[in-house]
């Protein structure tokens, strides 16, 4: 805390980490409101494209270059287990889709795992700019700046073309009621798959933002805790989904700078309360799960199509 | 009420098994018997790894069998079973490091202890659907890790409470052979009630709202009750198994019990589970077997983090795809075949044995 205004610093460091909650909560909301799967391997798919990061940086390939070579690996390890598991067990016997998922995220924080060798600490190459910037007397880095940015600006521009493409309408068909959407000739296994794909690119790009970022000047370091099937940020990441009723994309994204704020501004509290830091996000999440805020969100319709 | 009656399959399939009423005693509980006979007597062969292996796939069936209730016979996904083991292994060793408890008293409490954690648990969020219960009790799991498991009152402090191994008497038991044979007793016994739980009018009561909610409430169950009462029974099995943990270790250290740490155990737990067939109490045995041993054979923590994590979940989604019922249903399959060819089944059977045990025995020989 560099003095000055550390409200200011603590905030913006809210809405970086905020950001990033929201951009996971996006894609788990894409997945779950197209194909009824809530995605538990969420985090574990992410973490492939940051291994494949993590080597191509290694090999001196600078850091743009590899987060967009990195990328198509979380896209593919999304779409294939869709096609391959997801698929073909029916949507309706929940316990066994949950199973499912549960497996495929510890197949690839495994993988990953696996990669990564046994290091307790893997170091990141920052591939966002990492200098400091002065406003209004604060000492910011300038990194949680662009995190929070970039985060909102890929954020927007997928709402935006979630909104407007065909893509997006034919997408948001076979989230409402798929048969309808069949019958007006939206091919739902493709657009299925789709949603699979771009959920797990949000995936990836989250992960990308936040973890070479993560330490400040130094670079980020990956830790053995952030190599598990759920790492660290998937738990917020819920609770900004369910602000969003598990189906709302633009209520999903406020609800990742609610958890992001949350947890940071606690800090600036007196001195009892600063300890709820560590749990405000799980009690949060207890009071949206008795709200059932997905009733604020979906229409009947819809609902029914989830629970199918 | 008859079994026919109970419950109609709804059209999609649900998991495999059925309750059936009890029966006299078949050739399969002979068999079943030997089984477990020929198991106990098993770890001999490798020797003193064999026990010390012996003992963490039964304490792990312990924690299993609670995963085995709550998801297996009452269909509600619940990611905390570690930390319930938790809340059983930090009470163990508070009742004995500091009140002077001996085990056989501080294990019963450390099941009963478990008990409000489930009934908070429970009654906030039992009312919600599957999807929504798992993502309750992974935000329960990471809750209890930053209160409940940082309080030193409740851990003995970041080293842990030290716990010693019970003595029967006379008899001590704090040798691996002899605290192998006290938990295959115990798990023995705990897989035993669970069956029986199984066939039992709440266990019945539990598949009828597994299986579709509004049908049991039309037979007259109540279904609220019915799945915190499964919890409930689930935390105090996992809570058991947290006091056997405790005195395997001999220590009972919070730091597994943190989030994220507790929450990767707890997902290893339900996939082992359901590797061995999530709604058998054998189920739990089964699988502790499979993924214990080749954790323990496989080599040090980190190893077995990345191998046997890639194992466990290809062979889960094997499984989950083509057998839901797991190792028990493949094991079912194969005593039918026994029962229609008496030559064929019996070679496989004994082959698969065979080869997987001579694998294993290659295996310690190496390493």
């Amino acid at each position: 805390m560099s003095g000055g205004a550390p409200v200011v610093e603590i905030a913006l460091f809210g809405l970086s980490s905020g950001a990033v909650f929201g951009l996971l909560a996006l894609g788990l909301v894409l997945i779950y409101r197209t194909t009824g799967i809530m995605n538990f391997a969420h985090w574990a798919i992410g973490l492939l494209s940051v291994v494949a990061y993590i080597g191509l940086t290694a090999a001196g390939i600078p850091g743009w270059g590899a987060v967009i070579i990195s990328l198509p690996l979380a896209v593919a390890a999304g779409v294939g287990s869709y096609r391959l598991v997801f698929r073909k067990v029916s949507r309706a016997n929940q316990i066994i889709v949950i199973l499912i998922a549960i497996a495929v995220a510890q197949l690839f924080s495994s993988l990953a795992a696996f990669a990564l060798g046994f290091d307790a600490f893997t170091r990141l190459a920052p591939w966002l700019p990492v200098t400091q910037v002065t406003i209004a007397g604060a000492v910011l880095s300038a990194n949680e700046l662009i995190t929070a940015a970039a985060a909102v600006a890929i954020a927007f521009g997928f709402l935006v073309w979630f909104r407007l493409s065909t893509t997006g309408r034919a997408l948001r068909a076979v989230a409402q009621n798929p048969e309808a959407a069949m019958l007006a000739g939206i091919d739902e296994a493709k657009y299925s798959q789709i949603a699979w794909g771009i959920g797990s690119a949000l995936a990836g790009l989250s992960l990308l933002l936040v973890l070479p970022h993560v330490a400040g000047e130094q670079g980020g370091v990956l830790t053995a805790f952030e190599v598990s099937p759920l790492g660290t940020l998937l738990i917020p990441a819920f609770g900004a989904a369910l602000v969003g009723g598990l189906v709302n994309m633009p209520m999903a994204l406020v609800g990742g700078f609610v958890f992001g704020l949350a947890r940071e501004l606690l800090i600036l509290a007196p001195a009892p309360w600063n300890g709820l830091r560590s749990s405000i996000a799980a009690i949060l999440i207890v009071v949206l799960l008795l709200l059932r805020t997905e009733r604020f969100f979906t229409v009947r319709q819809e609902r029914e199509a989830l629970e199918a | 009420m008859s079994a026919d009656v109970a419950v109609r399959r709804p059209a999609a399939e649900p998991l495999p098994a059925r309750p059936r009423a009890l029966r006299r005693l078949t050739p399969g509980h002979v068999v079943a018997l030997l089984g477990l006979l020929a198991l106990a007597a098993l770890p001999a062969a490798f020797g003193d790894f064999g026990f010390f292996v012996g003992q963490y796939v039964m304490v792990y069936a312990m924690v299993g069998l609670s995963v085995v209730v709550v998801t297996g016979y009452a269909g509600l996904i619940s990611l905390m079973p570690y930390s319930f083991a938790g809340v059983g292994a930090m009470v163990t060793g508070a009742a004995m490091a500091s009140w002077g408890w001996p085990f056989w008293l501080a294990a019963p409490l450390a099941a009963v202890a478990t008990v409000p954690v489930s009934v908070i648990v429970g009654a906030a969020s039992v009312r919600l659907r599957g999807l929504y219960l798992a993502i309750a009790t992974l935000t329960a799991a990471d809750f209890l890790g930053e209160t409940f498991f940082r309080w030193d009152a409740a851990t003995g402090g970041e080293t842990g409470w030290t716990v010693t191994r019970p003595a029967l008497g006379p008899i001590d038991l704090s040798g691996d052979p002899a605290f192998y044979l006290l938990t295959l007793v115990a798990a023995g016994l705990l897989v035993w009630m669970v069956e029986g739980l199984r066939t039992s009018r709440l266990g019945r009561a539990m598949y009828a709202v597994r299986d579709n909610e509004i049908e049991a409430q039309a037979l007259g169950i109540n279904v609220f009750k019915t799945k915190l009462v499964a919890l409930v029974i689930g935390g105090m099995l996992a809570g058991l198994g947290g006091a056997f943990l405790a005195a395997l270790l001999v220590t009972s250290a919070p730091s597994p019990f943190w989030s994220p740490v507790v929450q990767a155990t707890s997902i290893l737990f339900v996939t082992l589970v359901a590797i061995g067939g999530i709604d058998r109490a054998l189920g739990a045995f089964f699988g502790a077997l499979v993924v214990v041993v080749q954790q323990q054979i496989f080599g040090g923590a980190e190893f077995f983090f990345a191998f046997v994590g890639i194992y466990a979940a290809l062979l889960l989604i094997v499984l989950l795809r083509f057998r839901p019922g797991g190792l028990v249903q493949i094991g079912r399959m194969q005593w039918q075949l026994i029962q229609r060819r008496p030559a064929v089944g019996t070679a496989v059977a004994v082959g698969v044995i065979a080869v997987n045990v001579g694998l294993a025995w290659l295996f310690v020989g190496l390493s």
